[in-house]
């Protein structure tokens, strides 16, 4: 734990210290700032987000939402620090991410985003208690803190018998699962999830939404989802809502 | 940096137990096969070297060689020297010859060739060429007049260098000698190969006949004693005893008449190194290729690795090490295959080359040097196709197919 808090104050001080912080709204823990994300296409140009502005509070369950190729996937890439935007910025808890170099945003990631994809995105290699500490281990913590983090979380998914199981041999809902325990095992800042249902029954949907609900209440985990389905986004605070690359009105 | 190269080692091993155990076979097969062909050729040459310098040592020099004193021709008192040099007791053997270039005639045929005047006991004790004989038989003590031939010089007999021969003389045909001036005719006893060309190129005849032609008859010359010890005695501590016994002439180990031989052998180590490094590029590509189709099919995975943190020299590491397990498998294996399977094989059925039978000879400075060169291979061959992916952008390892 202690490595971690110390990396988190290290990239914090880092940034403060430098320019382009807002600091406008107190609990914002996530804000992009005039988002614009052009893709080249060969000769085409594609431009993805057009000025996007938003807001996420400490806290806050938030949906991303809008037709397809409206740009959902790229804003929750911008905001996950996944992509770097066009033009426009990205503060995460104050911190400038347009700052950091490439390997400052991974370590970034490692100590404070979590991710959720769609397709789930488990190494096959490795069991679930391995894909989930993982990035523990890369944190530096030792064989025995990874260990029981990681049974602690993968427990509080419902897979706390399925340690050892290879993603291969489980179900898309259960593989869902680890990937959010993996997301949640070093407790970051913010969660992002890409379409976390699209691949799932409505069923084990449920499931898996009923899991994110429980720690954004329970533990107020900052959660933001991109999702296709209203029913997703009723178990939302708020919706994000996008078209053809901005913000609806 | 210890928790870096721990998720290194962690991701490699993971990867190679739970990976595509089909790949991981094929690959350490393959590399398997590159270096036993890296050592095969030089452990080849080694075996070649060892049979030639058998070959010069058994029909020719003896261990060591006694010539005559700086500045002087003969030897004098040849036969007291020997009895000096055969009172060490790793010596089994000694015989002094007299040595002369001679001018060869046969029918309308001429050629120039040494001949050696060799007392046929005492030779026998030193060379075994009375078991080399193709035709008819090695000289005896009372023989006189009677010669015995290299097929280099009677022809014939699968000799290399047939047309600068006598062009084929048989045993029983009479030749003619040239010695400095003195044309003697001589029956042909035999003929022997040792099928080392150079050895093949001589005559011998007895000493009597040989004082006779150079005019030292009664004089116990000598032009050369070769000395042959028991197996395995190091012919350098031979020389030193030879040394301390009072021996003043030239005393000279076989290594020394080597020259030829070290010659052939920098010539087949120049090819042998150009083979190495076509191997070498082969491991390459094929290590370049197979890490590279590995990597592809992990474009993804490597982009969630990217994404959740992994830093892209732990995952490049991850590949380097899985690459580097592969080509110590494959050495591993090829040592194991070379050493308890091809050469064991080759001792026990040698192979027939021309000059001989041949056995291969590992050598482990070798295979050493070679296993370095086939890690270096496979580092290389790993670290670019790795890092020109793990170097791509997120978006383009997750999400472009």
């Amino acid at each position: 734990m202690e490595t971690q808090s110390e990396e988190r104050i290290e990239i914090g001080r880092e940034t403060e210290s430098g320019a382009g912080i807002s600091g406008t709204k107190f609990d914002a823990i996530v804000e992009g700032i005039n988002i614009f994300r052009t893709f080249k296409m060969g000769e085409v140009e594609v431009r993805a987000l057009r000025g996007v502005t938003v807001s996420i509070r400490r806290g806050e369950f938030v949906a991303i939402m809008g037709p397809s190729g409206s740009g959902k996937t790229t804003l929750l890439n911008q905001l996950g620090i996944l992509d770097t935007p066009t033009s426009g910025k990205v503060i995460i808890d104050s911190i400038d991410t347009s700052t950091l170099s490439d390997r400052e945003k991974g370590k970034f990631r490692l100590y404070n985003l979590g991710y959720v994809f769609q397709d789930y995105a488990l190494l096959p290699e490795l069991t679930a208690s391995e894909n989930v500490y993982i990035s523990l281990m890369m944190q530096g913590k030792s064989k025995a803190e990874y260990e029981s983090s990681a049974a602690e979380i993968l427990t509080a998914v419902g897979l706390g018998d399925r340690l050892s199981q290879l993603p291969s041999k489980m179900s898309g809902g259960q593989q869902q699962r680890v990937s959010i325990a993996r997301a949640l095992a070093h407790s970051p800042r913010v969660l992002f999830a890409d379409e976390p249902c699209a691949n799932l029954d409505s069923q084990t949907s449920k499931e898996v939404l009923d899991l994110f609900k429980k720690f954004n209440t329970e533990l107020g985990q900052t959660i933001v989802m991109v999702t296709h389905e209203d029913w997703h986004a009723a178990y939302t605070d708020r919706v994000i809502r996008l078209k053809d690359g901005m913000l609806e009105q | 940096m210890l928790e870096k190269a721990k998720v290194s080692f962690f991701l490699a091993g993971r990867s190679i137990r739970r990976g595509n155990k089909g790949i991981t076979i094929f690959t350490i097969f393959v590399l398997t096969l590159i270096f036993v062909q890296l050592v095969l050729f030089s452990s080849m040459l080694a075996g070649v070297t060892v049979q030639f310098n058998k070959l010069l040592v058994d029909f020719q020099t003896g261990n060591v060689v006694i010539e005559p004193k700086e500045e002087e021709r003969y030897i004098e008192a040849a036969s007291a020297l020997q009895k000096k040099i055969e009172s060490l007791s790793e010596v089994t053997g000694t015989s002094a010859r007299l040595k002369a270039s001679g001018a060869f005639r046969y029918k309308e045929k001429e050629m120039g060739a040494t001949v050696y005047g060799v007392d046929p006991t005492d030779e026998s004790f030193v060379t075994g060429l009375e078991s080399t004989m193709l035709s008819g038989e090695f000289l005896s003590k009372p023989d006189r007049g009677e010669i015995i031939l290299g097929r280099e010089i009677s022809g014939g007999f699968g000799a290399l260098m047939d047309s600068r021969s006598l062009g084929g003389v048989e045993v029983g045909d009479t030749v003619e000698v040239t010695i400095q001036g003195r044309t003697k005719e001589f029956r042909v006893k035999g003929i022997y190969s040792t099928l080392y060309f150079m050895i093949d190129s001589a005559a011998y005849i007895s000493r009597a006949d040989m004082e006779e032609m150079l005019g030292v008859q009664d004089r116990d010359l000598a032009q050369e004693i070769a000395v042959r010890t028991t197996e395995g005695t190091d012919e350098a501590v031979t020389r030193e005893k030879l040394i301390s016994l009072g021996v003043r002439e030239n005393v000279r180990t076989w290594r020394e008449f080597a020259g030829l031989l070290s010659l052939i052998e920098g010539t087949l180590g120049m090819v042998r190194n150009i083979m190495n490094a076509i191997g070498l590029l082969i491991a390459f590509v094929i290590i370049f290729v197979v890490i590279y189709v590995n990597i592809v099919n992990k474009k993804r995975q490597i982009g969630v690795q990217k994404a959740i943190g992994i830093e892209q020299n732990v995952i490049i590491a991850s590949f380097v090490l899985q690459a580097m397990l592969y080509a110590g498998a494959g050495v591993i294996l090829g040592y194991i295959l070379m050493h308890y399977g091809i050469v064991p094989y080759t001792v026990a059925n040698p192979v027939q080359v021309p000059v001989g039978a041949i056995s291969l000879e590992l050598d482990d400075l070798e295979a050493v040097n070679r296993a370095v060169l086939l890690f270096m291979a496979s580092v290389i061959g790993s670290v670019i196709p790795a890092y020109k992916l793990a170097n791509k952008g997120l978006l383009e390892l997750i999400w472009e197919k």
